[in-house]
């Protein structure tokens, strides 16, 4: 994989911009999952995933080979994110329950075909659910929360994706996981 | 309880799959004469694993095509290596 990537960036830092949506291809479901999960809104997270792909193609110049191509795409999408919330934070917290709903749109696109009718609605509620508790957490554990559980990332890469030292990426994961257990253990 | 602090940061060890096999024991066998510490961390691991069930999220369709368009025109250096 990581072989088959560098050959593709070589092509793209020569300026070969067909290349580039091979990349694109290969990146696109998890560079969008972090965007859903973080911002919990499929219109926004596709916009920041969109530019996510646009500022690695502007800056592939100041790409490194021999860094791993996930890890600093990953930091783009999630620096990205993290300043939409930000810019938002004023109504973030009002928006919440209308930020849960729109699960609903989501799970056209969570692949679940071959479930029944009946355990599909089951599916979307659950998935809702999660998807709610996610976007209660404060963004700096959302993050750390995400690439642990959801991208299933190594400490050491959640630490350069986030520009932290691992102790307090660890910290944050730390963090996360309590104030996931202290509200679902009052359901 | 004494104990707690300590247990706290090996049940979080634990989870960060850092707990030495000295370690485990250790807090296996204090979860297992403390409720409350019993509870601690299985809550826990239900919160791990209910963050762990959420469905795999693909991109929307067209994504591909719609970066693409966003991508400004190719460097004219290009054009003339052809």
């Amino acid at each position: 994989m990581e072989t088959l990537v560098k050959r593709i960036i070589i092509d793209v830092k020569k300026g070969d911009q067909e290349a580039f949506a091979e990349l694109v291809e290969l990146y696109k479901d998890k560079v969008y999952q972090i965007s859903y999960r973080m911002v919990g809104n499929v219109h926004e997270a596709q916009d920041i995933a969109q530019e996510a792909f646009l500022r690695a193609y502007m800056n592939i110049d100041t790409y490194d080979l021999d860094r791993k191509f996930s890890t600093w795409l990953f930091r783009i999408v999630t620096n990205l994110s993290i300043d939409r919330l930000r810019k938002k934070k004023p109504d973030f917290y009002l928006d919440q329950e209308v930020d849960g709903t729109e699960g609903l749109t989501l799970a056209s696109q969570i692949a679940a075909t071959d479930e029944l009718p009946e355990d599909q609605v089951i599916t979307y509620e659950l998935q809702d659910w999660i998807q709610g508790e996610i976007l209660n957490l404060p963004p700096k554990y959302r993050s750390a929360i995400i690439l642990k559980y959801i991208e299933d990332l190594s400490l050491k890469e959640i630490s350069e994706i986030l520009d932290l030292p691992i102790a307090t990426v660890k910290t944050r994961i730390h963090r996360g996981r309590e104030a996931l257990r202290k509200r679902l253990s009052n359901v | 309880m004494e104990c707690r602090k300590d247990i706290v940061s090996l049940i979080h060890k634990y989870f960060d799959e850092e707990i030495t096999e000295t370690e485990n024991k250790q807090l296996k066998q204090h979860l297992n004469e403390c409720n409350h510490c019993r509870n601690h961390f299985n809550e826990l691991k239900k919160s791990i694993a209910f963050v762990q069930s959420s469905s795999h999220i693909v991109a929307p369709p067209n994504f591909t095509d719609l970066v693409m368009k966003q991508l400004p025109q190719p460097k004219r250096s290009n054009n003339w290596k052809r």
